[in-house]
């Protein structure tokens, strides 16, 4: 009887999960599949394919460019999550539970996130450009002409990270004023009683109260930034030179502009690599610094 | 034995009842290849110049009852990497949008349409030769060009004027050039913007040094004559200062500085003069590349209609691609200004719709000093390159023999 209705209720259980399996296997798996498959191959998008082994990734590895591409890539997580994390909570610390209109704060704070990426970099390149308004400003009011923000190869990707994070801490933003509002009152106010400061009371109670929220934060933001597109390929297309290429752009190029699909599945592969080995080691690590005994 | 005469006896039999229908159709009734439903992918820039193009298909159907051609339109930017997935998937729309730089890339994957040319007499002098030259890959023609055009200077009259300077004429040599673009630099306004796109560069170091990016089928940009010219090109920004510092991404950076009068000249070709003017509340004037030591030299580019390989009714493709390449939808094309007519006999209707004092002059001299950019397989790398790391030559990051090693080396 009991075998039965186990039975029954796996059944039940394929049901409910099939059509997200089904999803699962032909969007993702599948692709993912087939392009360790291409990434095997020389595989133009006219013309012959011939299997070439490793010899993509070896291309790879002995390209300048996509080195270069990595490390930019790289230049871009360490530059953009901290920045991101610390404003994000910084702010929603500042917007704690007790200021006027932290509503309309919210608001403000997620408006760049909700506005589509494409429109906000064309904004930010008319700021940035030789002749824009930080040029002209600068020139009226120190007589100088101000950095070629996305002209050369030392300011480009500050330039990129700038714009990024005003685009997107208002996600993380939220998610830490959420779980803040989660920090018992009464524990705060306790600890205030026997006499502990206020960097205090945040160090020691909110602080480990919302770790779950900061370790989410941090590997989806880790998780996303490795993915960084639009960004530069708004601002800048990856230039100057290739300053500003990321990952993603390169796998686009490869794929997309030159069409040689053999070389861009390899490199999204090391991408895929990169990102799986960075997660995993966020999930080893956890277990030393999150909370999740409220 | 038996499967021989059988295959003998099914292709007689195919080749009769294909003649018996071709004989049908000489009559008043439309042969069977006139019959068709048609896709074109095409790049376009919104609804309205969705709408401006779908006439032009209609011309189509105007000419040949049985044929109706629909346009589907794609952003310029996404047009490329759709058309490639496109082709490569043997799911491509008959006719297809082709641009003569990049046509090499895809030539594989177009049907060579000088047997059709001939069939349906569409004759090759009637266009402008750099141009169809442009749109051959090896050797065959592979689209129909709608425009066509040399690299020309735009330059702002007004401020040619205001500066006390005449207008360039055809045969004004690079010393007078640099000259005006020195007298027409200001506190706030630059005598030219230039970027690194390869049409601008080629062109500007074909009149000044007679150097081509292609030699035999192979980049040849580390040839000492094109180093020598790219040199003078960069300079403009590097030690000349007559041009503005130039971002990374600027395919609408050179267009906005000359429209909104911060720099007084352009290297631009004639398909955007109209919206140029439009967009522009001063005098605009073209004029001829500057002369180098050999001349004024410049390259020609313009786009057409090919046919895809996949394509099951070429016969009827090809005839839509006559009838929207023929002169009235150009001189329809000409009057809206949206291409300068690869068909000279039209020609007319484009200069009275620019109304540009000299315009027929200019082109009439750069087209005749012109020569098309017949490309390379790897040109739309060699040109993306050559566009992200120009950028470090013109803003002196970087010489300009450095950056052209790097594009030949990578590009290769």
């Amino acid at each position: 009887m009991a075998a039965a209705l186990g039975r029954a209720e796996a059944r039940r259980a394929w049901v409910f999960v099939g059509p997200s399996l089904a999803g699962l296997a032909i969007f993702t798996l599948f692709p993912t599949a087939m392009a360790l498959g291409i990434s095997l191959f020389d595989w133009p998008v006219f013309g012959e394919r011939t299997f070439r082994g490793l010899g993509n990734y070896a291309e790879l590895l002995n390209d300048p460019i996509f080195r270069r591409v990595i490390l930019n890539t790289c230049l871009f997580v360490v530059l953009y999550v901290p920045l991101n994390v610390v404003i994000s909570l910084g702010l929603a610390v500042w917007l704690g539970p007790h200021i006027m209109g932290r509503q309309a704060f919210r608001v403000l704070f997620f408006i760049p996130v909700m506005t589509p990426m494409v429109a906000n970099a064309m904004v930010w390149r008319l700021l940035f450009q030789p002749g824009g308004l930080l040029d002209t400003s600068s020139q009226s009011l120190f007589g100088v002409h101000a950095p070629n923000f996305l002209g050369s190869t030392a300011w480009a990707m500050p330039a990129i990270v700038a714009m990024s994070v005003w685009q997107g801490f208002g996600y993380n933003f939220l998610v830490f004023s959420a779980a803040l509002d989660q920090v018992p009152h009464s524990q705060l106010e306790s600890a205030q009683i026997d006499g502990a400061s206020t960097f205090a009371r945040f160090r020691y109670i909110t602080l480990p109260m919302i770790t779950p929220s900061i370790f989410f934060a941090t590997t989806m933001t880790l998780i996303t930034s490795f993915q960084v597109f639009a960004q530069p390929f708004i601002l800048t297309q990856g230039g100057p030179g290739v300053a500003t290429q990321t990952l993603v752009m390169y796998i686009y190029d490869q794929g997309w502009q030159f069409l040689n699909m053999g070389l861009a599945s390899a490199a999204g592969w090391v991408l895929f690599v990169i990102i799986m080995g960075i997660t995993a080691i966020q999930f080893l690590g956890q277990k030393k610094w999150v909370h999740y005994d409220a | 034995m038996t499967l021989s005469i059988r295959r003998m006896l099914v292709s007689t039999l195919t080749a009769v009842s294909l003649t018996a229908v071709a004989a049908c159709g000489g009559g008043s009734e439309p042969a069977a290849s006139d019959k068709a439903d048609l896709t074109w992918q095409f790049w376009v820039s919104g609804t309205e110049d969705q709408t401006a193009w779908q006439k032009v298909a209609d011309h189509a159907h105007t000419d040949h009852p049985g044929i109706t051609v629909k346009l589907q339109g794609t952003s310029w930017d996404s047009y490329w990497s759709k058309i490639g997935t496109l082709l490569a998937s043997g799911k491509a729309p008959c006719i297809i949008g082709m641009q003569s730089l990049r046509l090499t890339s895809y030539g594989n994957a177009m049907l060579p349409l000088d047997d059709l040319m001939a069939k349906y007499g569409v004759k090759a002098e009637d266009f402008d030769k750099p141009i169809l030259d442009g749109l051959k890959s090896d050797g065959k023609q592979v689209a129909i060009p709608y425009d066509s055009g040399p690299m020309v200077v735009f330059y702002n009259r007004t401020l040619f004027k205001q500066a006390g300077l005449a207008d360039p004429k055809p045969g004004w040599t690079m010393d007078e050039f640099r000259a005006a673009a020195k007298k027409l630099t200001t506190n706030n306004r630059y005598g030219i913007v230039v970027t690194p796109g390869d049409l601008g560069v080629t062109s500007f170091v074909l009149s000044a040094t007679g150097a081509e990016p292609i030699k035999d089928g192979k980049l040849a940009l580390t040839e000492p004559g094109f180093v020598q010219g790219f040199q003078q090109f960069t300079d403009l920004v590097r030690t000349d200062k007559v041009a503005p510092q130039v971002p990374a991404e600027n395919t609408e950076f050179q267009s906005t500085q000359f429209t909104s009068g911060k720099a007084a000249m352009m290297i631009d070709g004639p398909w955007s003069v109209l919206s140029t003017k439009s967009q522009s509340k001063f005098d605009l004037g073209i004029a001829p590349i500057p002369a180098g030591p050999g001349g004024s030299k410049t390259f020609t580019a313009g786009s057409g209609f090919g046919i895809s390989r996949s394509c099951k009714t070429p016969d009827a493709a090809f005839q839509a691609i006559a009838s929207m390449t023929a002169d009235q939808p150009l001189k329809e094309l000409a009057t809206a200004g949206r291409a300068y007519p690869s068909r000279p006999k039209v020609h007319d209707a484009w200069y009275q719709a620019a109304d540009i004092q000299g315009a027929r002059e200019t082109l009439d001299f750069a087209s005749a000093n012109s020569i098309p950019l017949v490309t390379t397989k790897n040109w739309v790398k060699a040109s993306d390159l050559l566009n992200r790391f120009g950028v470090q030559a013109l803003n002196g990051e970087q010489t300009a023999e450095q950056v052209l090693k790097t594009v030949q080396d990578q590009a290769g």
